[in-house]
This record gives structure tokens, sequence and C-alpha cells, in this order.
């Protein structure tokens, strides 16, 4: 099984690494990285803040991005134009394609949020942002909150339409990042029915603010180990339960 | 329906290559999502190292029972077996080739690549699949293509790169749906020769098509479908050798004529010609026939070999009737007697596969 996830994996990642639309993202975000060095000299004082709050952040929206447009449409492609046939008349499970298809993504992910990384150190030589090891963790936070980002799009991806996907992908993006706060207000608001409603939209969705340690890292403030076991594992739980449901629906999915 | 069962060890059954029972299976269309049947109870055997064609209409459920096969859609009842196995081992479909209907491969690579990726997930061995890709590349004449983008390849192509994929883990079961579909005469005769080589080799074959001479070319059994159902089945080793009308101005009074047209049918001929038209059933009767029409100094106007083969078996199938007088086709009403004999074959079926089962599990 590990076999043939390696195999689907392999093949996605070199489909989206031959994909315009990759190219035309990476770029952005490599550009806005940079730009961030030139735009840096108007925040007298706060260059450095600037450049890595910045750079931090085009790593994640540029991620999203690549999730976003390439990864809502992955499977729906497959289907559309009926490569799929021919690779599940093979011994391969739909779960391995699923999960094949997932981590070819996150590959790709890896890859692009390296380049974007050596960018951002490349940037920061040249300009008063001072590196320290909280780069690279947040880095790996937005990793993982791009990761479980992907597997809800793959799971979406086995429901809706590619459009659908991607709305709803950003709109989860959107409300995972405030779901901590809508919990709070929904304590605050004394509705127990709102209490209930935004109790249920915590439970169900997972919570990316978790994931947010940019402002630590830029105000140079430590991140502890246990928030980053703690994520790591938050993170692989939210993974495989989206991958488990996704592989669940794909395998009753008809392929006409 | 194939009966047959290729050599094995004494006492025991061998596998089929590929056993259907009371496949049924529907679509949901439409905004209601009203069910649409696709497949309505069929079952047939394919034997071991035999091809086997499914013969239909466009919709008549060719590609569904092909799909249902390979576990792509699911059926709503019946039974499948592949190469003794149920269809939804993956271990069966380790042993399958599928070719699709109009196939599209990943368009950004190249057909070696597309045939390495293909080549992992049948778990070859990494050292072999580059050997074996350009093997079954050469053999369907594109080994000079094998680093070409697929995107640049035209329909034909990708039909020759579909069927080098099928071929590529060697595969006892091929899956072939339209095969010739998007081939230029050249490359439909060697397609056609290259899986008489496969049946050789003893390869099993199960192809579709809605061309008449495709499947006569390559076929040694033809299962007819209509509108989700057997309409009938064909076997094209049998009583293929042509018959002969013959149009004479008259019958010899020899006796021996009696004999000659046992059986045939005898008619006047059409249109506004003279005399009699009988058929004859083998090239010595027709001899023996014409003979006797020089020895009473009959004269015989016309001599026209019949091939009577799986058209006319087919067109009989749907109750569509040749008129040999006018050309036209009429439809007849459904034969109640096939409809009753295929419903007990459906039985039958399914009580032996369901005896195999419990012995299985015994």
């Amino acid at each position: 099984m590990m076999g043939h996830v390696h195999a689907v994996a392999l093949n996605t990642f070199r489909e989206t690494a031959r994909d315009r639309v990759f190219y035309l993202v990476a770029a952005f975000g490599l550009l806005l990285i940079a730009s961030s060095a030139v735009l840096s000299p108007l925040a007298i004082g706060a260059q450095g803040k600037i450049v890595a709050d910045v750079g931090l952040s085009a790593l994640t929206l540029f991620g999203l991005l690549v999730v976003v447009f390439v990864g809502s449409g992955m499977v729906h492609k497959e289907i559309d134009k009926r490569t799929i046939t021919t690779v599940l008349a093979r011994p391969v499970s739909r779960r391995s394609y699923v999960a094949g298809k997932y981590c070819g993504l996150v590959l790709t992910l890896l890859c692009m949020l390296a380049v974007m990384e050596v960018l951002f150190v490349l940037v920061s030589f040249v300009t008063p942002a001072e590196l320290h090891a909280g780069y690279a963790l947040a880095f790996y936070f937005a990793f993982l909150e791009l990761a479980v980002v992907t597997a809800a799009a793959v799971l979406l991806s086995t429901l809706v339409s590619p459009l659908l996907t991607a709305v709803l992908t950003l709109a989860l993006f959107g409300v995972g990042h405030v779901s901590g706060d809508l919990k709070a207000f929904g304590e605050l608001a004394g509705n127990q029915t709102l209490r209930a409603a935004m109790q249920v939209v915590y439970c169900v969705l997972p919570n990316l603010e978790f994931f947010n340690i940019r402002g630590a890292v830029v105000h140079g403030e430590p991140v502890s180990g246990a928030h980053v076991g703690l994520a790591s594992v938050y993170a692989a739980a939210w993974i495989a339960l989206l991958l488990l449901l996704s592989g669940a629906i794909f395998a009753r999915k008809e392929l006409k | 329906m194939s009966q047959r069962q290729g050599a094995g060890n004494a006492g025991a059954e061998v596998e089929a290559g590929c056993r259907i029972a009371g496949l049924v299976k529907s679509y949901r269309t439409g905004f209601w999502g009203r069910r649409r049947p696709a497949v309505a109870g069929i079952s047939f055997t394919v034997a071991r190292a035999t091809v086997t064609g499914l013969l239909g209409h466009n919709g008549a459920g060719k590609t569904t029972t092909l799909k249902a096969i390979l576990d792509l859609v699911r059926p709503d009842a019946g039974r499948i077996e592949i190469l003794g196995r149920d269809h939804h081992d993956r271990r069966a479909r380790a042993r399958v080739g599928y070719l699709p209907e109009s196939p599209y491969f990943h368009d950004y690579l190249s057909a070696a690549e597309l045939l390495d990726y293909y080549g992992r997930l049948c778990d070859m061995p990494a050292r072999e699949r580059p050997r074996r890709a350009l093997e079954v590349l050469g053999l369907v004449g594109m080994a000079q293509h094998a680093r070409t983008p697929l995107r640049k390849f035209s329909k034909g192509m990708l039909q020759r790169v579909g069927l080098a994929q099928a071929l590529l883990h060697d595969p006892d079961l091929l899956v072939l749906d339209e095969p010739m579909s998007g081939l230029d005469p050249l490359g439909r005769r060697e397609v056609r020769d290259l899986l008489g080589e496969l049946r050789q080799r003893g390869k099993t074959i199960l192809l579709s098509s809605h061309i008449v001479p495709d499947i006569e070319a390559l076929a040694d059994e033809v299962v007819m479908l209509q509108e989700g159902r057997i309409a009938g089945v064909h076997d094209l080793r049998v009583g293929a050798a042509p018959t002969f009308e013959v149009r004479l101005d008259g019958l010899p009074s020899d006796r021996r004529v009696a004999d000659l047209l046992a059986g045939a049918p005898r008619r006047a001929p059409s249109g506004r010609r003279d005399g009699v038209c009988v058929q004859v059933a083998d090239l010595p009767r027709l001899r023996v026939l014409l003979a006797l029409c020089a020895d009473e100094g009959i004269e015989v106007l016309a001599v026209q070999s019949r091939h009577g083969g799986l058209e006319d078996a087919f067109l009989r199938a749907l109750g569509v009737a040749r008129d040999p007088a006018v050309g036209l086709m009429s439809r007849r009403a459904p034969d109640a007697t096939s409809e009753a004999s295929r419903t007990a074959e459906i039985v039958r079926l399914e009580a032996e596969l369901s005896g195999a089962g419990e012995g299985g599990r015994r």
C-alpha cells in the first residue's frame, strides 16, 4: 500500500511542479518577500519586524493559494479527464490514491515553502531583520497549518465541485483562524443557542490560530516545546481524521 | 453463454477468466435523481484463453459492464469474479489490463514516464520497469515516441499507448473498451494481429465494440447487448463456413436434390428476376447441385456466397429482420423463449457461484 501512496504522491508532485499556476503563485510569493525589503525603510525603527512579518505571512498566504488553486481541482481533474480509471483499475485502493494525492500536494507545499524560506533568509541578510531559531519554528508551524488545510481541501474535493471546494477551503481557513474568538464570543453572549452554535463551530473546525506564532516570533517571544509538541499532535490528528473521511467517501464514489 | 473451461487438473474446476452473474447497474439522472438502468441483470462467463466480444449499440451497457468488472462503478446487484477471485479483491485486479474507451492520460508525462508510473502501481520491480515499458511500446509501434510528452500525441497514438499500458504488467485478462477506436486501417490491422498473438499466448480477452467487423475479426464468442440485457450469444467458432444462395431457372428432378436442400429455405427471387432461389449449406453440396443442374440442362442464373455470420446473428438478436427482397429491416417482438432461457441461465450461474463460494469457505 505504501508503494502505491508513494507512486501517486510522486506523480502528483510532478504534476504540480509542471503546472504553470504553481510557478505563478510561487513567483508572487517570492516577489512579496523581496518587496518587503524595499518597503521596510518606510517603517523607521521597525524594518526588521516588517520584513519578518510580511515574509512569514507571505509564506502562509501563498501556500494557501497553492492549496486552493491546485488542490481543489486535483481529484476532480483526474475524474473529468478519466485519467483516474487506468489508475484505479490497477491493484490500487482508493484510500491509497487519496493519501497519495494528499502527500503529493503536501510535498509540493513543502518545496515551495522551503524555497520561500531560503529567499526570506537571504532578504534578512540585507535588511535589519534579526534571524533566530524562532523563524524556523514559524516555518514549521506554517507548514503544519497548510498541511491541515490541504487535508480539508482533499476532503471537500471528494464531496463538492472544484469551485465550491476552493470557496469552502478559503472559508475554512478564515473561520479556522477565528474559531477560538467565536467560542469566546458565544460564551460572553449569554444566549444558550448561540453559545452551543459557537461551541459546535469550534469543535468541528480545526483551530488554525493555534498554529499562528508569527507575532511571537517577530517580537522575539519564546515558543514553548509543549506548544510545538501539542501543535504537531493536533495537526496530525486533524490530518488523519480528514484523510480517513476522504478515503471513506472516495471509496464509495462512482467513476462513470 | 460460454460454459467452457480450460484444461486443468483432473477433478478441479479451473477458474474462468471472468464470470458475471445477475449484474444490475443503474445510474441516477436528472434533478430528481431518478434511476436509469444501464445494465439489467446480465450473466455470462469469459472462458480462459479465449476472446469474448461485447457487442451492442451505444448505450447498450458495454462500458458499464466493463467498469463494473474493474470495480470502477458499484453494481446494484450481482456478482463478478475475475480469475477466480471476487472483483473487489485487488489481487484479482493485479492480473487485469484495462484499456478505457477513448483513453486520456496525464499529458504532462512522456509515454515512458506514464508506463513507469503505472509499473509502480502494479508493483513491478524498479529494474524491470524501463525495459518492460520499451518492450510494450515496441509492441504497439510507439518505441520511437517513448520520450515525447503525451500532450503531443494524436488520438490514434494515445490509443496505442493505452494498449501498451494495458499490456505493461503482462496481465492474464485484458479488458479492452473499443480497442480499435481512433486507429487508422493499418493501426486496426496491427492491433488485430497483436490481440490474435496474445490469444495464442493464452491470454483471456474481453473486448467491447459497436463495430461488427472488429468483433467478428477478433472474438471467439460474442455476447450481444441491447438496452442493458443480453440479446443473444454467438459462437463465431461454430458455423462460420459460408452458405450459398443459388438462383436457378428450375429445380432438378433428381431425388438427391431434396437431401441437398434439406431444411434450407426456398423462395422466389426478389424483384423481376425469374427462377427459384435455394440455400445450400456448404461447398460439397453446392458442387453436387451444380453437377445435377448441368446434367439436366438447368441454367444456373447466379451463385452467391453468404457468410451469414455475426451481423445477421446480431440483427436477429436485436429483433431486426433483414428482408432479402428489398434490403429493409423490420423489428420483431421480443422472443419470450429466449427471455425465459436467459432467466434460467442467470439462476443457474448464481447457484453455481454461491455453491463455489460456500465450497471456498469450507
